[in-house]
């Protein structure tokens, strides 16, 4: 058994209010990858924000090394050899990568210049160590985000780290990329390097992850050997109860009546001559893989990115515009899954975002805004959506992941949509939270709404849909009845491989490329 | 939010007693009811500008769109247009130079900080080739909006200043705006996320052209009012006008981020300044040093805004 090189120690972190951390212990061996789950709020994040240095235990010991540290801020953490990647990249988008992964300690020549030639070299040398191939002189945001992240990686490799948390690494990432990053991950871990991986996608840890422990309500609940431990167990002492099933019994019966027809939507290099319908009462799933035109479908039916050629009809009306107002008159609603980026004001309340597309539904004629209207409406979502705030005018900003999610549902639902489109709805969301969800999902299809869900999780996909699309490069591949489909099936369409053809389970440690799509 | 609009109002109280106390016959009605006149302006330009910002936004021609305003409703008057309808023409220009305004952020897409610096130079370049430079009288019905005064009760009451009843209906008026309709929701929601309230509908570049215009008409109003005050136009004036307004909006509390602001604290930090400026003065404070305070001022405000919000 490999050394211990990090061991935490009843270690305990209290904010105002909360309890974050109780008296939590936890040890990581070099070259070992050990998960971390639990819920949002499970403190999680906490731990890892004391191990990289951003917070100060209130008690317990941490020992890197054998020896006892204080880190006081997240640089030290860094000297010492702890490197952390967020979910959100740190980097700098327009320089260089090599510039990105040597910042604040360029190398100077002799006259105080920059030393880009041995950047640059040493840039290749780090990312040669990854066995990544990437220009080090290329734009950073000209590579896409995978790559980024490995730039990221590499740069904290460069401070000879010997732990590497990682925090929802592949959240952003398409499936041929996670493989790309579980290389890169196999390869830190054969190099002695020991990484923390935190994650909501339970089902990927299986590729990569030695041990996993649990977290809930700021303890830590086990640790297991990952190979000793089943997928429900996980799922249970996560969620501290037995989840009997992970999606809601579904009662909605899709009816005959077309209430969205789209017909030829393309928009060049994008999309590819779309066609499809949607019932009142479906659940329709598109699925596929990341940059397969997903998202842009969805938008372009919403009308927020203009389109080249297609119609759009709403129950055999088309539209005409393609404008976001004219489609959220005609009854579509789109819930983003950037929700922070595009579907919501946080920094506004939450009952000014439930009212914010349909503020007309709460003013006179006149354009005066009722408060008392506004407050009635927004309680009553809160009721029915058993949205968690301390009060209607609290900023959205404060509210957990799943309550903000409900709080665009609420904003939709306020408009009397007919078309709900759900794009990626229970991303970074809690598996008690994402249960919720689903019921909501499946009780509007039951109320008559048609449903629309992107989603790049396939088990979401065949458990929550009636039928699936599955696009392969902007280009629609199959229409499927879900319950006649697999997750096989589902995913050859997507990898444009057809019906037939199988699939590589587990993608090849080839080097990972340059590339310069965005 | 109350606690924050509690205290800038205090630092006016605060500011009042001080140069009442410091500074002689500061607290008399004469001069009371001068640094009102003198204030309004600023606090008209402030509430205008403070739409733009809201919506992440900057509106730099304001000073001189005052100055072409002011010029053609003189120049209309002096063409022998009636003196209301001539105000109103100032209006009406200032409205379209928002409008071009707008034009040029949501049609060819340029950051509003190069629109409307742009626009500064344009604006007054027509405003001193139409004169020639010069200033031009106007006919002395002209200088009504700027000079009369309201409930005038002789000597010891010289009555209430055209331009300060303006400025509190103004206020009052955009106040309700802002906070109470549509459009004013719509404000701080594109401000605040510029896609989210697209995708929610909300026809974010008529919202922004709506704000131009309500920000330059405004500085028409402006325009107006002090070439009403000199009867005279005056292509060269109001130069740097629009530092103040955007001055007055941040040390009330809006934010250049967008999102956040208000007119009444707008309001409260036009008067700020106004009672700094003037108090400073009475105290025989010299001009260079009044820039001074008013810097610090400014800074000061900004910093104690960003550690609240921390």
């Amino acid at each position: 058994m490999q050394e211990i090189i990090l061991d935490v120690e009843n270690v305990s972190k209290s904010f105002p209010g909360v309890k974050a951390l109780d008296h939590v212990s936890f040890d990581l061996r070099k070259g070992e990858v050990h998960a971390l789950v639990g819920e949002n709020g499970a403190g999680k994040s906490t731990l890892m924000k004391i191990l990289s240095g951003v917070h100060q235990p209130d008690e317990g010991v941490i020992r890197f090394k054998g020896r006892e540290v204080h880190f006081h801020d997240s640089t030290q953490a860094r000297d010492a050899g702890i490197g952390i990647i967020y979910q959100e990249l740190n980097l700098i988008p327009h320089l260089s990568v090599a510039a990105n992964i040597f910042i604040g300690r360029e190398p100077l020549t002799r006259l105080f210049t920059l030393n880009e030639k041995k950047m640059n070299e040493d840039a290749v040398a780090i990312l040669g160590r990854l066995n990544i191939r990437i220009d080090p002189t290329i734009t950073l945001n000209r590579l896409p985000i995978s790559k980024q992240q490995m730039v990221e990686i590499a740069k904290s490799l460069s401070f000879d780290s010997e732990v590497l948390i990682m925090d929802e690494p592949t959240s952003a990432l398409t499936e041929s990329e996670i493989d790309e990053l579980f290389t890169v991950i196999h390869t830190l871990r054969d190099r002695g390097v020991g990484i923390i991986y935190i994650s909501h996608r339970l089902e990927e840890l299986k590729h990569i992850v030695d041990r996993i422990s649990i977290f809930r309500d700021g303890r830590s609940v086990s640790t297991d050997t990952y190979s000793a431990i089943t997928m429900d167990t996980i799922v249970n002492r996560m969620v501290g109860r037995t989840l009997e099933q992970k999606f809601p019994a579904r009662h909605n019966v899709p009816t005959e009546e077309k209430i969205l027809e789209v017909r030829g939507i393309t928009r060049k290099g994008v999309l590819h001559d779309i066609s499809f319908d949607l019932y009142r009462g479906e659940i329709l799933g598109f699925a596929g893989l990341m940059g397969a035109g997903r998202s842009e479908l969805a938008r372009a039916i919403f009308g927020a990115d203009p389109i080249d050629a297609g119609t759009v009809a709403m129950n055999g009306k088309n539209l005409t515009s393609l404008s976001p107002s004219e489609s959220i008159r005609a009854g579509i609603a789109y819930l983003s899954e950037n929700r922070k980026q595009e579907g919501l004001a946080v920094r506004m309340k939450v009952a000014e975002n439930v009212s914010m597309a349909n503020v007309a539904g709460v003013s006179s004629r006149m354009g005066v805004i009722s408060r008392r209207r506004e407050l009635q409406a927004c309680q009553r979502y809160v009721d029915e959506l058993a949205i968690r705030t301390p009060s209607l005018t609290q900023v959205v900003n404060n509210l957990s992941g799943g309550n903000q999610q409900k709080v665009v549902v609420a904003k939709w639902l306020f408009c009397n949509s007919k078309i709900l489109i759900f794009d990626e709805p229970t991303r970074g969301i809690d598996v008690g939270t994402k249960f919720a969800i689903y019921e909501l999902i499946e009780r509007l299809a039951r109320e008559g709404v048609g449903v629309i869900m992107i989603s790049s999780e396939l088990p979401e996909i065949l458990g929550m849909t009636d039928r699936v699309l599955v696009l392969h490069e902007g280009s629609l591949e199959a229409t499927l009845v879900t319950k006649n489909t697999t997750q096989e099936e589902i995913l050859n369409f997507a990898a444009g491989l057809g019906g037939k053809a199988e699939r590589p389970l587990n993608g090849q440690s080839r080097p990972v490329e340059e590339s310069t799509q965005p | 939010m109350a606690v924050d609009r509690f205290l800038t109002f205090g630092a006016v109280v605060v500011l009042f007693a001080v140069f009442s106390i410091t500074a002689k016959n500061f607290f008399t009605m004469r001069n009371v009811l001068s640094l009102l006149l003198q204030t309004s302006t600023t606090t008209l330009m402030g509430i205008g500008v403070t739409f733009t910002i809201i919506t992440a936004g900057i509106d730099l021609s304001i000073g001189s769109v005052v100055a072409f305003t002011g010029t053609v409703a003189v120049i209309a008057a002096i063409a022998g247009v009636p003196i209301w309808i001539s105000w109103i023409i100032g209006l009406v220009v200032g409205a379209f130079c928002g409008f071009l305004n707008g034009l040029m952020i949501t049609g060819l897409k340029l950051p509003p900080f190069i629109a409307t610096l742009g626009m500064t130079f344009v604006v007054r370049g027509v405003a001193l080739t139409i004169t020639n430079a010069n200033a031009w009288p106007a006919p002395d019905a002209f200088g009504a909006l700027g000079n009369n005064t309201l409930f005038r009760t002789g000597p010891k009451f010289p009555g209430i200043p055209y331009p300060v009843i303006v400025m509190a209906i103004v206020a009052v008026i955009f106040h309700f705006i802002l906070r109470k309709m549509r459009v004013g929701r719509y404000t701080y929601a594109v401000g605040s996320n510029e896609e989210a309230a697209r995708l929610s509908g909300i026809k974010v570049g008529r919202i922004k052209i709506i704000n131009y215009i309500i920000c330059s008409t405004l500085a028409g109003l402006v325009g107006v009012i002090l070439a009403s005050r000199m009867v005279t136009s005056q292509p060269n004036s109001a130069s740097g006008y629009e530092l103040n307004a955007i001055a007055s909006a941040v040390i009330g509390g809006t934010s250049l981020m967008g999102g956040v602001g208000t007119v009444g604290g707008t309001v409260i930090g036009s008067f700020i300044i106004g009672i700094m400026t003037v108090g400073l003065t009475m105290q025989g404070t010299n001009y260079f040093m009044q820039q001074i305070v008013i810097g610090v001022v400014v800074i000061l405000a900004v910093a104690f805004d960003q550690r609240r919000n921390k």
